[in-house]
């Protein structure tokens, strides 16, 4: 077993030992700040994402209400995904990965290779293989520049700026309220951009709903410039993956298009080791090496 | 010409890749068609219409259909402006309604890597022609129907080296569809619309040395073990036109033809470049006129050294692309369009040449895009070596430029694109509109109408007042 594989366990026993502490945790949380708490959200997402083999599929639709109920309203649209990420820099708040298609079938191959920079001054960076053309081309988007916008993920209701993380200092963090949400007691917490992160966001602000146990974000509301809120992200299946409590099912309405998607992620590994060559661009070209790689990191999960 | 063939290709393959094609159904999900929805309303909600993810058997054994990839597409499309282009003193050329593609494809994708550091892939189609298509009158195919094999390559990748060979492509340079140094795969020039960008772009035996840097810098080395070239458009496809005289493919008699060449490439923040250089044949047989009393024109090759330059340069949400190709003895009076300028007068001299093609991309927001570019190419010291009273046919900057808009709307379920084209000296004018529309998990359309404005001295000129429409019904899986 390798030495991060322990390091992980470790950790997740650690954590499990702690649990009888929750009380006492809970306490420690009552006198924490909107941004502290931020920061503790922001660790664990990070943490999910740190040497990370996933298998997720994304689901998107047109919504509608029956019965009180939130349903699609037409047959969900189906992408499953294989993702691999590793954290970069000082304080690992750079993050490369790479998404593979593998369903459907015509998309089959697809892949994508992302490198975010949590330093406001540096460009995010996106390559696309396309495989009908054979080749690797850069993106135009994605980027975390001034005059940049967000970008869908993989044609979904989630865009870069709701799966980023980092920059929380460009922020004005307060919590509005102690509510629950779906029987857990939560934060209310709003954040507003500052002047530079306003001209990069699509929201005006963000009100966010974190569970005072768990530091896992429940529900999310974003709001436009005439304040008016344009998306909602839910949050199911909250559960402790790897010593980490996170959300496996997350979905984002789209209030203008009344389209929803969600992100369901199936299986979630944390610790495995993952080669700095896996996250270049050959990885979306030279299938073989992707596929031998891939089944390296598989083993370390058996 | 090529470029235009390159456009319709271009077309079809980002749909492909932008639009949110099929997936497997989720029985269980809830469809409520007549729901709607108050946004001001609290209403629960749960992701049980997804839970059925979760529930599957992640371990499921995998299938050998797993790595087939099928589409089955029916197309029709058609010259639909009936006009006659005038040529004064040569002539007249009529252009009645007529159904051009009319045909059912089936192209097969096969990708299996089938032990650690191994793949074999390979890429196909076959045909059927109902009796409204072009080639189903055509004498060289029997029963209305056709097959070729595309992509058929053995790969094997082990540290940081990787071996491909047999049939495959190898594309360079940054614009996509008309770039200066995308000249190593063959054309084949036959239809206006394409299913499959390897329906034009031709495949050739090639051995593939891959060698990857640890500083994100990779070396690409080839050789072509059997190079080919242009095939001449098929009689009575819509790129056909007829001078009355033949033109055969080459005869190597023996003869053993090779092309290599190798480009560096290595990426920084925000930035791409690479370096190459190759030895090839131009893919456009030159044709020198038939020998007397016979319709067969004389195809001739050139050899010829290419160097090359790409970059890219990403800011915010611009990414500007850069390609630069010098191209040493090449001939100065062959031209990329088989049938007319290719019988060129045999001046017979070879030349250098220098071209670019650059432009950008801008991504407006997370559904539209926009893309510009400019081809440009110049012959060096043009006049060098002529005969007293000749010119070379381009002793000036020749070229084309482009603009394409992509809007894609419903999580990129419905697309639309607009392609305008042209040549630098304004002889040619080409507008194309796109809508593809994925209807359910399996099934897309999309449908084009295509419209050429062109005046002498541009080749399309044959096409002048053309106005296609087409549409192809897709099932994938």
């Amino acid at each position: 077993m390798s030495t991060s594989r322990i390091l992980w366990l470790t950790s997740g026993i650690l954590l499990a030992w702690l649990e009888p502490w929750a009380g006492w945790n809970q306490a420690l949380a009552e006198s924490l700040s909107g941004l502290e708490i931020m920061e503790r959200v922001e660790a664990n997402d990070r943490a999910a994402s740190d040497s990370a083999f996933n298998r997720m599929q994304l689901s998107s639709c047109r919504y509608g209400v029956k019965d009180n109920r939130i349903t699609c309203a037409e047959r969900p649209r189906i992408k499953s995904l294989e993702s691999v990420g590793k954290n970069y820099g000082p304080e690992g708040k750079d993050t490369r990965s790479v998404t593979i298609v593998l369903e459907p079938a015509i998309e089959r191959g697809v892949g994508m290779l992302t490198y975010a920079y949590d330093d406001s001054e540096k460009d995010n960076e996106t390559w696309l293989y396309l495989s009908a053309l054979g080749r690797v081309k850069r993106i135009a988007s994605s980027n975390s520049d001034d005059d940049s916008e967000p970008a869908s993920v993989f044609g979904s209701e989630f865009t870069t700026e709701d799966t980023d993380t980092g920059k929380l200092d460009e922020y004005s963090i307060r919590i509005l309220e102690e509510t629950t949400i779906s029987g857990r007691d939560v934060w209310k917490i709003e954040m507003i951009p500052g002047e530079e992160q306003a001209r990069k966001s699509r929201y005006s602000k963000v009100n966010y709903y974190v569970d005072k146990e768990r530091f896992v974000t429940l529900r999310a509301e974003m709001f436009d410039q005439y304040d008016t809120e344009i998306k909602r992200l839910l949050a199911e299946r909250v559960e402790q993956v790897n010593g980490v409590w996170l959300a496996r099912s997350l979905t984002m309405m789209n209030l203008v298009s009344n389209r929803l998607s969600n992100m369901a992620f199936l299986e979630m590994y944390t610790g495995v080791e993952v080669e700095d060559d896996f996250l270049t661009t050959r990885t979306l070209t030279d299938v073989p090496f992707r596929e031998t790689e891939l089944e390296n990191l598989r083993l370390q999960l058996d | 010409m090529r470029l235009l063939l390159l456009l319709s290709c271009l077309d079809l393959v980002l749909v492909c890749n932008a639009r949110a094609v099929e997936a497997q159904q989720d029985q269980s999900s809830q469809t409520e068609t007549d729901a709607s929805y108050d946004p001001d309303a609290e209403f629960s909600f749960d992701d049980d219409i997804f839970a059925v993810a979760f529930d599957e058997e992640s371990t499921a054994e995998k299938s050998w259909f797993d790595d087939f990839t099928i589409r089955i597409s029916q197309q029709i499309s058609g010259q639909v402006n009936s006009h006659r282009i005038d040529f004064g003193a040569l002539g007249s050329l009529s252009k009645p309604t007529t159904v051009e593609n009319n045909r059912v494809q089936i192209n097969i994708r096969y990708q299996n890597a089938f032990a650690p550091g191994w793949l074999l892939q390979g890429t196909g189609w076959y045909r059927l022609y109902w009796d409204q298509d072009y080639m189903a009158g055509n004498t060289e195919i029997d029963s209305h129907t056709e097959s070729q094999i595309n992509d058929l390559f053995l790969q094997y990748s082990s540290g940081a080296h990787s071996f491909r060979f047999g049939n495959q492509t190898v594309v360079w340079g940054e614009m996509i569809g008309n770039s200066v140094l995308d000249v190593i795969n063959h054309i084949e020039f036959r239809d206006f619309t394409i299913i499959d960008i390897e329906d034009a772009r031709l495949n050739q035996p090639m051995l593939i040395w891959d060698y990857y840097g640890s500083d994100n810098s990779s070396f690409s080395s080839f050789i072509n073990l059997y190079p080919e070239f242009n095939p001449a458009p098929v009689r009575g496809s819509p790129l056909f036109f007829d001078t009355g005289i033949n033109l055969p493919d080459y005869n190597r008699s023996g003869k053993v033809l090779l092309e290599a060449g190798t480009q560096w490439k290595k990426s920084f923040a925000g930035s791409d470049i690479g370096l190459m250089v190759a030895y090839l044949y131009e893919n456009q047989l030159r044709y020198d006129p038939p020998d007397s009393g016979s319709v067969d024109a004389r195809p001739a090759i050139n050899d010829f050294l290419l160097l090359g330059f790409s970059a890219n340069r990403a800011i915010g949400r611009l990414l500007l692309n850069f390609d630069l190709a010098f191209s040493h003895n090449i001939l100065a009076n062959s031209f990329a369009f088989p049938g007319t300028s290719t019988l060129a007068a045999p001046v017979n001299l070879r030349k250098d040449q220098i071209g670019t093609s650059f432009g950008l991309e801008y991504s407006i927001d997370n559904e539209q895009d926009l893309s510009v570019g400019i081809q440009a190419q110049k012959i060096l010291d043009p006049d060098a070596g002529l005969p007293t009273g000749q010119t070379l046919v381009s002793d000036e900057i020749f070229g084309n430029w482009l603009i394409r808009y992509s809007n894609n709307l419903r999580n990129g379920d419905l697309l639309f694109s607009t392609t305008l084209q042209g040549d630098l000296e304004g002889d040619s004018f080409f507008a194309a509109l796109g809508l593809d529309y994925t209807l359910n998990d399996n099934w897309s359309l999309s449908s084009q109408i295509i419209s050429i404005t062109a005046s002498a001295p541009s080749p399309l000129v044959i096409f002048d007042q053309d106005l296609r429409i087409g549409a192809t019904l897709t099932f994938s899986f």
